[in-house]
């Protein structure tokens, strides 16, 4: 019985898409071990089905050396593993006791009792440094602090074994500092303790073992003593380029969209930090990242979906920081948005009145306030065309029944083709086949050629390299670092990425 | 398959959780009516399903002078739907527009041919007005629109006997005066002799195709039908849901209001002074619901609720109480309430039938 | 300072009513399930409620009502015999309880003993209570029980559409509100020729024995009052209590404001929903009965809206019982200036007509509405449909 938890040959698929590819890791007691990838590598499934929330195709699971089955989160309670998600699952408008005791309460008479908890959480506070105050209100401590609730919600049902998802993804330095110590606490009790996570830095300060993994497949399990950040971002990053794009060089326009001083605050923490960048005619600037650094936030105050308070926007020389998003469409600013079937598309709606979704009260559409259904229908012929928009029913398919990278091609072809001078694009190709990443790439490019400015951010690195002419790497809410793709490497881009370098202060 | 039976098929389909809804209620309607009084129930039934045709041309004209309101209401209701929003309130903007619009049939002296016209716009603009007011307090206070127009329902209950009494009391029978006949709506005696028909069931049938151009054809109705699937795509696409949700509570007033002055232009038509919120409003959530929340479909569930009505006024003489419509009408909205879940389950029961049939044939042959 | 008595007797009439409604409704919403029928639940309540108080009225009893005796004996047999087994589990020795309890034979001798004790009393009680004259208070509770079990049973109705079978829970409620009022004209009429019910008795309690005399309290409290008014008060207790201090009161709070949380616990929210809905269906039976009986001498098919005046004071309340009480004495006090305006000399001499009294509690709800519902607390997944599968 040398193991504490083996998953033996897992595959999981979702669809199409091959999320875990004949996956093995093996974890001794005690042991803090640390699952390496980028975003979409396979690592949060993987711990989803070693926590009951996914049944595996083929593989099994082996704890303490028996095999066993975990259908759902509580037989993974039953057998002693616990989970800290990426998103906490607290009540707000409890107090930490009660969050911690839900669902396994003592009662009395009927009445609930609290002494024993109050003594056993006390002891377990103690022990491990998870200082917070039992009594609070989550929704008045610190996110740190909540952190920690979701740990002592799985020490107190007596689990070791601990499988943390990016904790440090939403801490201040000074708390990954205490969460390492904790981590390091855990394991000297003989606690097992595996870690999700795409930070270096952490890997190396706290874990023991690493195991890699690349789009759905394990590359490698090191011990992390015995390599180098940079080996291990080789590893994570590392592959063959897909294909290349022909991007010629051209001088940079003017300097049409500007932001100064963004800053965007949340629970206490600023979400985003004093952001300054501009985009010039003719130029692709790419944001790089880990999903969570701030970027989502970063465009949604952009693009007007989220209010900002402190800095300015200017696109075309006009201060946009408050005007309404029609004024932004009207100003010259296009949006090909993250979560398309939330923002860009009306999923009820068919195709050509989607693609007229912004500027259908404009002369061209209509006329006394009636809809000029003819040039609707032509505009989306048009688009349809020029575009390869691929639909059941042409125009009229309800766009709900259209696929995924259709969906996204109606999208890009009315940012596209209204008139702009700025396009905002986030995660173009996310979830789409090679021929259809191909052909969005290649439309950036044109657009590019065509004199637009565009922003574009994106969590897949070849892509940015490919496509930006400038690189503006954000790290917990920062622009960490100015890069020119064509002087720096994958490998470096990824240690950016991963907090583990930055560069000075820039414009 | 050819066009027209690719569109029938189309048509069916969205048809279908009303039909499945209406067949349940009518089932259940026959049930009670058996308990009841087997002897007479599917005479009763059959009466029920008729409708208005049991009175002979005198019938189908009531009938169609009751249909106007509810399809009004109906498509009150249909309309605030699209655009996401509940108005439980036509009931009480439907009364302060049958107010109103009595108000200028008794009080006010216009010619001929202009009066009704007159008493009719403006007691739909007192419609409109009681169904801002709500509007208001969702997009400003974000107050529940659903609580509140109900209270606004019996808010103008009340105020309705105090502007009776107070502005046209006929104190012989303690309700509103008679509006005078200018006031009146244009009859349709000529082609239904001894029912109230009158012109009203011609304007519904108009507002109705009004609406539906509203809500497919303009960009008004784009932008409603958009916040109603999509509040965040809405958002995205620059649209101002705020005055959206204000625009669509006051239209649908507006044709509330429109149903009480149909309802009311009648000479002898008055409105009582015991509290009452009229029921009409709440058959209008029924028509749109059948109406599977179109303005059109609006159309042909009201007339078929207001048929069903006439059925259970016939179906007195088999000593069943009309209030058996309103728990058909209860239960037909309750499965259509249910009906995504129902078709799944209808549709498990029917695979099962089906391959416990198949094995049978299976068997056989062997 | 008579007058003043007087409001404030008047006042707990409204108030009870609006208590307890909102109470039940307070339960199915901090679970995460609206419930706009609380109307036609407390109509079909109050009917059966007030038909069984009728029956009881008249000695002999009438077969129907023999049956409605038969249930209430049964229910009281069903809280005898519980207390009765925690009795006996407190006298036994702990031990030998529970090794009763291992060995499936003597489970089994166990259960088949319970069942007999169960039945028994449930005999006893009835044998005896069809022979008396049952007194009048009692009559009273009688036909709450009847109104809360008919309420419970209907709005399981509700509680299957929206919580199992994913329906929109307004129209699912709506439905319930146009059923009930129909039914009950339609039944009474085929039974009775006429929709009202009249009862005879005067539930009022002119005074209560010895705590009427306590100066000022005794007129304020226990002066004039109805039973109802202390059944209300101690509904408060217990439901505080219960959410806030028991097992199913936390697991319930935790289903209104974030199922998922409560879902990676372990916790069954369709269940917990189910039986926060039912009850919100006892509590408005109850009030429909309480209702006709302490504001009229009939049922007649209506509850004046106070089905949705108890939404409001829901709302106005917070969700949290310390303020729903207050905001039900709120709600309870215009209405009761709407019905007695004329004896306040004050008031009687601004000369406003007796309509606008009548709209003072639905104007009052609009504008507190108004002016709360921005900031309101209420439990986050309210509303929301619950769908496992989208973990």
């Amino acid at each position: 019985m040398k193991y504490k938890v083996e998953m033996k040959h897992i595959t999981k698929v979702f669809g199409t898409l091959v999320a875990n590819d004949d996956v093995s890791i093996a974890i001794k007691t005690g042991e803090i071990y640390a699952l390496l990838g980028e975003n979409g590598a396979g690592k949060s499934t993987l711990m989803s089905i070693l926590f009951g929330l996914y049944k595996p195709e083929k593989g099994e699971i082996v704890i303490d050396g028996i095999p066993v089955e975990i259908n759902n989160p509580n037989d993974a309670n039953k057998m002693g593993i616990g989970m800290v998600h990426q998103h906490f699952k607290l009540v707000e408008t409890f107090t930490v006791l009660e969050n911690i005791i839900l669902g396994i309460e003592d009662v009395k008479k009927g009445i609930l009792q609290y002494d024993d908890a109050i003594k056993k959480i006390t002891k377990l506070i103690e022990t491990y440094q998870l200082n917070v105050d039992i009594n609070a209100y989550i929704k008045d401590i610190t996110v740190g602090q909540q952190q920690r609730v979701e740990i002592l919600k799985m020490l107190y049902r007596d689990s070791d074994i601990l499988i943390f998802d990016e904790p440090t993804a939403v801490l201040t330095p000074q708390e990954i500092h205490e969460l390492i110590n904790i981590m390091k606490g855990f394991s000297k009790e003989g606690k097992t303790i595996i870690l999700i996570t795409h930070k270096l830095n952490e890997i190396k300060a706290v874990a023991d073992t690493c195991t890699v993994l690349r789009r759905g497949k394990a590359i490698g399990t090191v011990k992390v003593s015995d390599v180098s950040v940079e080996k291990m971002a080789e590893m994570m990053v590392g592959r063959e380029v897909l294909f290349t794009v022909e991007k010629e060089d051209i001088t940079p326009g003017e300097n049409i969209f500007k932001v100064e001083n963004l800053s965007i605050e949340g629970k206490g923490k600023k979400i985003v930090k004093n952001i300054n960048f501009d985009v010039h005619q003719s130029e692709i600037v790419g944001i790089a990242g880990i999903d969570g650094n701030g970027q989502t936030e970063l465009i949604h105050a952009l693009t007007g979906l989220i209010p900002f308070h402190h800095g300015t926007v200017t696109l075309n020389g006009k201060d946009i920081s408050k005007t309404n998003i029609r004024t932004k469409y009207e100003t010259g600013m296009s949006h090909i948005p993250e979560d398309r079937q939330k923002h860009g598309v009306i999923m009820d709606f068919d195709l050509q009145s989607n693609l007229i979704l912004q500027n259908f009260y404009q002369p061209q559409y209509q006329k006394h306030k009636f809809l000029r259904f003819d040039a609707i229908l032509e505009n989306a012929k048009t688009l349809i065309e020029q575009f390869d928009i691929r639909s059941e029913g042409g125009p009229r398919t309800i766009l709900r029944s259209m696929s995924g990278g259709n969906q996204q091609k109606a999208i890009l072809g009315r940012e596209m083709a209204r008139a702009h001078d700025l396009l905002i694009a986030v995660q173009p190709t996310r979830g789409l086949d090679v021929g259809a990443i191909e052909y969005i790439h290649n439309q950036l490019l044109a657009e590019r050629r065509r004199g637009k400015a565009i922003l574009l951010v994106s969590l897949e690195i070849e892509e940015i390299m490919n496509l930006s002419d400038r690189i503006l790497v954000m790290y917990e809410g920062e622009i960490v670092g100015e890069l020119d793709p064509k002087e720096i490497t994958i490998n470096e881009l990824g240690l950016y990425m991963s907090g583990a370098k930055r560069g000075a202060s820039h414009v | 398959m050819s066009k027209t039976k690719k569109l029938l098929r189309k048509f069916f389909t969205a048809l279908k959780p009303s039909l499945i809804a209406i067949g349940f209620g009518l089932l259940i309607g026959l049930i009670i009516m058996l308990i009841f009084n087997p002897g007479d129930a599917f005479q009763a039934l059959f009466t029920l399903l008729i409708g208005g045709f049991n009175g002979g041309l005198k019938g189908i004209g009531n009938m169609l002078y009751q249909a106007a309101p509810i399809i009004l209401t109906g498509l009150a209701v249909a309309f605030a739907f699209k655009t996401g929003l509940f108005n439980i309130g036509a009931s009480g903007q439907m009364m302060m527009g049958a107010y109103v619009a009595i108000y200028v049939g008794v009080r006010w002296e216009l010619p001929f041919g202009i009066h009704w016209i007159v008493a009719m716009l403006i007691g739909t603009l007192a419609g409109g007005l009681w169904g801002l007011i709500p509007g208001l307090l969702k997009a400003i206070s974000n107050v529940n629109e659903v609580i509140s127009s109900i209270m606004m329902n019996y808010i103008a209950g009340h105020w309705l006997i105090y502007l009776i009494r107070t502005n046209i009391f006929n104190g012989s029978y303690s309700r509103s005066m008679n509006i005078l006949p200018s006031a009146q709506l244009p009859m349709l005696t000529s082609i239904f002799p001894g029912s109230s028909a009158n012109i009203g069931i011609l304007i519904a049938i108009a507002v109705a195709i009004i609406a539906h151009i509203i809500v497919h054809k303009t960009t008004l109705g784009f932008q409603l039908r958009a916040s109603g699937f999509s509040m965040d795509g809405s958002k995205y696409a620059g649209m101002n849901t705020k005055s959206n949700i204000i625009t669509a509570m006051t239209i649908s007033g507006l044709f509330a209001g429109l149903a009480g002055a149909l309802a009311y232009l009648v000479v002898g038509k008055t409105i009582g002074t015991a509290f009452e919120i009229f029921p009409q409003g709440f058959d209008g959530i029924s028509v749109a619901l059948l109406g599977l929340g179109e303005p059109l479909g609006a159309l042909f569930a009201g007339i078929f609720l207001s048929n069903l009505r006439m059925g259970g006024f016939y179906m007195q003489s088999y000593g069943f109480v009309p209030q058996i419509i309103d728990m058909i009408i209860a239960v037909i909205i309750y499965v259509t309430a249910i009906s995504i879940a129902l078709q799944a389950a209808l549709k498990i029961y029917g695979d099962r039938i089906r391959a416990w049939f198949k094995r049978r044939k299976l068997k056989e042959e062997v | 300072m008579d007058i003043l008595y007087q409001l404030v007797q008047n006042t707990y009439v409204s108030m009870t009513v609006l208590l307890i409604v909102a109470l039940g409704g307070l339960l199915a919403e901090r679970s995460g399930v609206t419930n706009i029928a609380l109307e036609g639940i407390m109509i079909l309540g109050a009917f059966i409620g007030v038909w069984a108080i009728q029956g009881l009225e008249i000695y002999p009893y009438s077969p129907l009502t023999k049956v409605v005796i038969f249930l209430v004996s049964l229910a009281f047999s069903a809280v005898m015999s519980w207390g009765l087994s925690l009795f006996i589990k407190r006298l036994f020795k702990k031990d030998i309880y529970s090794l009763f309890k291992k060995n499936i034979t003597t489970k089994r001798i166990l259960l088949v003993i319970s069942a007999l004790v169960a039945l028994t009393l449930t005999i006893l009680f009835f044998i005896w209570l069809v022979n008396t004259q049952i007194h009048v208070q009692f009559i009273l509770v009688m036909g709450m029980m009847i109104g809360g079990l008919v309420g419970g049973l209907y709005a399981m109705i509700h509680a299957h559409a929206s919580i199992y079978m994913k329906a929109n829970q307004i129209i699912s409620a709506t439905a319930l509100n146009l059923f009930a009022p129909a039914f009950a004209i339609f039944t009474a009429r085929f039974i009775q020729r006429g929709q009202q019910i009249p009862f005879s008795s005067s539930f009022l309690i002119q005074e209560v024995p010895l705590l009427s005399q306590i100066p000022i309290i005794g007129q304020l409290l226990f002066t004039r009052v109805y039973l109802s008014f202390f059944i209300g008060l101690a509904l408060l207790v217990i439901i505080s209590i219960i959410i806030f201090k028991t097992k199913f009161g936390i697991r319930l709070r935790a289903c209104g404001e974030n199922p998922n949380a409560a879902d990676s616990l372990g916790i069954n929210i369709y269940r917990l929903r189910f039986i926060a809905v039912t009850l919100s269906g006892v509590f408005a039976g109850m009030g429909g009965v309480i209702f006709v009986v302490t504001t009229s001498t009939e049922f007649n098919v209506t509850v004046a809206g106070f089905g949705f005046l108890a939404i409001a004071v829901l709302i106005f309340g917070n969700w949290r019982p310390s303020r729903i009480i207050l905001a039900a004495l709120f709600f309870g006090f215009m209405r009761t200036i709407a019905s007695s305006y004329s004896i306040i000399p004050f008031l009687n001499s601004l000369g406003l007509p007796r309509e606008f009294y009548n709209m003072i509690p639905y104007i009052a709800t609009l504008v507190i509405l108004a002016f709360f519902s921005k900031n309101s607390r209420a439990p986050k997944a309210l509303g929301q449909i619950y769908d496992q599968g989208k973990r």
